[in-house]
């Protein structure tokens, strides 16, 4: 039983790789690059909601804003430990970027990453209170939710088996943003919800990337990603839209 | 972070004409309680060239030892050493135990698992086996094992023994390429088809729990359709591609050696700290790794061109850049490189983390 092939035949199959020593160097260059950015963009979320933690109304809310902050950041833990198989300095890595920074706040959708980390853009927009914050985990849970759900059949299984632990809890988080949204407008705060979801749907809209990525294919073809960055916007797009719905709110008009 | 350590071999053993199965110690340190299911990396040096191999660990949790399988490769540098001149008493460096093939031990639970070993894949699910069929008493497991012919089969009587020992709580399935058996079934190549005929007469599918794969490529993608076809889930399928393709940090040696005349080592100076340190280094290592070696304290964090922490500034000579996902186009153009994916190509480099 020594008969091989190709490794990009057996990825393009649907074979599984299980360690950093079958990995070759191109997809272990784009497997990094999409952990680098899970990682990033968890422990940002996570530092940015850790500032927030105080501004609960209640008991309750600060419960469930720290609950997200030590869920997210064991997420990353997740997902660095993998990392760390293929030699990144994990220590290192978690203490060398600023996971707290932020652009200005009116600063315009789509801005490009800031300083050198791999977080989603839309992590580099700060975040404008209780309200805002609630808000921002709504639209931008279920955004992560659909991206996730490309990883749990990524072709490196550690990584898809770590997904698989994460997305149930980040579901849970963007449960916990929708009952939040929910008590806001019950305690008629409707007007702060709609501003925030105006500032925060283009935004959360543009961390999908925009256009065909020459490297979908390739991508595809690694058994790393199934879908287009167009396809998983437009799921987003529905499920976004159908979440507001519910709280009696519309998505914003004229926007993406 | 991963580090090497030190571990002393305690016994090499032959199980068949061309596998030795290694006995280790850990020397001074290192976590080498390993989960059953989980593989040893070893660097090794041969005429000036490292070389990384991983091998999984065969052992069951309760053996109280940690052992290996290395079986043979043509051309293999490490599998041919190790099956030739490694002995005890000598000492080999091995990464604490990693990997994700196995699923939680549980002593209630009573599951069926069903393993596919194609050759000396059999390592991880050997220790898979003996781990489950000591700690989870209600548990059964049945392994199909493909080989070649009869004396290729690695703990051919390992095997026999844990029948014994576990009384019709295992079953061991032989499937040989090349050597006929009473039972048509049992001989031919281990695919989609052949999974499906067991399936059929020998294997209840629909009561299997969990599914552990481990062998070549086309094997793999044969038994996991089939058991995708008869239902089972990504999550309970577990896959262990064994080491038959590796990756190419010797390839990069082939190709230099092609280019001939030119010297193969670099001076290079690295200033980190306001001081600067000169050396000679190979061309065929990134900088940031000579930088490492030689004692320099270069930061780094995912050494694969995606997270800029070891960026530093090209002064002097030129590098080839393998991969950048960090670096924006500006700074390229100013002379900032990643000196992870950094190989010198000029005999001269001068390079400063400290801009």
């Amino acid at each position: 039983m020594t008969e091989t092939m190709d490794i990009s035949d057996y990825l393009a199959q649907g074979g599984r790789l299980t360690n950093p020593a079958n990995v070759p160097s191109r997809y272990r260059a784009e497997l990094m690059k999409i952990m680098a950015t899970f990682v990033d963009s968890e422990l940002a979320g996570a530092a940015g909601f850790a500032d927030v933690i105080n501004a609960g109304p209640g008991i309750k809310e600060r419960i469930a804003a720290a609950r997200i902050v030590l869920e997210k950041t064991d997420n990353a833990d997740k997902v660095l430990k993998i990392m760390g198989e293929f030699g990144a300095n994990t220590d290192r890595y978690v203490d060398h970027h600023p996971w707290t920074d932020r652009l200005p706040r009116d600063t315009a959708p789509g801005a490009s990453r800031n300083a050198h980390d791999m977080r989603l853009s839309v992590l580099n927009y700060p975040l404008a209170g209780w309200t805002d914050a609630v808000v921002m985990n709504l639209l931008m849970g279920l955004a992560v939710g659909v991206q996730l759900s490309e990883f749990l059949s990524s072709s490196y299984q550690p990584f898809a088996e770590a997904i698989r632990e994460a997305a149930p809890r980040e579901k849970r988080h963007t449960e916990l943003a929708a009952e939040g949204v929910e008590r806001l407008i019950r305690q008629g705060k409707t007007n702060a919800v709609k501003q925030s979801v105006a500032y925060w749907w283009p935004r959360v809209s543009e961390s999908f990337g925009t256009g065909v990525s020459p490297r979908s294919d390739a991508l595809k073809a690694m058994g790393l990603r199934s879908k287009s960055n167009a396809e998983l916007h437009d799921a987003w797009t529905g499920l976004a839209s159908a979440a507001l719905e519910k709280l009696g709110l519309e998505r914003p008009a004229t926007l993406a | 972070m991963a580090r090497f350590h030190p571990l002393s071999v305690t016994d090499v053993t032959k199980t068949i004409r061309d596998a030795v199965v290694v006995t280790l110690k850990p020397v001074n340190g290192g976590d080498f309680d390993f989960i059953q299911g989980q593989y040893l990396t070893f660097r090794q040096n041969f005429d000036g060239t490292e070389v990384r191999r991983s091998y999984s660990i065969c052992a069951g949790k309760d053996d109280g030892v940690l052992q290996v399988g290395i079986k043979k490769v043509e051309g293999g540098a490490f599998s041919t050493w190790a099956n030739e001149a490694l002995a005890p008493g000598m000492t080999i460096e091995a990464m604490e135990p990693m990997g994700s093939f196995h699923t939680p031990i549980d002593p209630q639970q009573a599951k069926n698992y069903l393993g596919f070993a194609g050759g000396s894949g059999i390592t991880p699910v050997l220790s898979i086996m003996k781990t489950v069929l000591a700690r989870e008493p209600r548990s059964t497991f049945t392994l199909v094992y493909a080989n070649r012919g009869v004396n290729t089969i690695m703990f051919r009587e390992e095997l026999e023994d844990l029948k014994n020992l576990h009384m019709g709580r295992l079953t061991v399935v032989h499937v040989l390429e090349s050597d006929a058996q009473d039972i048509d079934l049992f001989t031919g190549r281990v695919d989609a088809g052949k999974c499906k005929a067991l399936f059929e007469h020998w294997i209840d599918i629909d009561s299997v729990d969990t599914s552990f794969i481990c062998g070549p490529e086309p094997m793999m993608l044969g038994i996991a359709a089939a058991l995708r076809e008869h239902g089972l889930t990504d999550d309970q399928i577990k896959f262990e591609l064994f080491a038959s393709a590796q990756p190419g940090r010797l390839k990069r040696k082939a190709s230099s050696a092609a280019n001939g005349v030119a010297a193969k080592s670099t001076e290079a100076t690295i200033t980190m700290d306001g001081s600067a340190r000169s050396f000679t280094m190979n061309k065929d290592q990134s900088v940031l790794d000579a930088a490492l070696e030689n004692a320099l304290d270069a930061p780094y964090a995912c050494k694969a061109g995606v997270c800029s922490t070891c960026k530093c500034k090209l002064l002097e000579g030129e590098v080839e850049m393998l991969a950048n996902h960090a670096l924006e186009d500006y700074e390229v153009a100013q002379g900032y490189v990643l000196s992870c994916q950094s190989y010198p190509l000029t005999d001269r480099v001068v390079v400063d983390f400290d801009q």
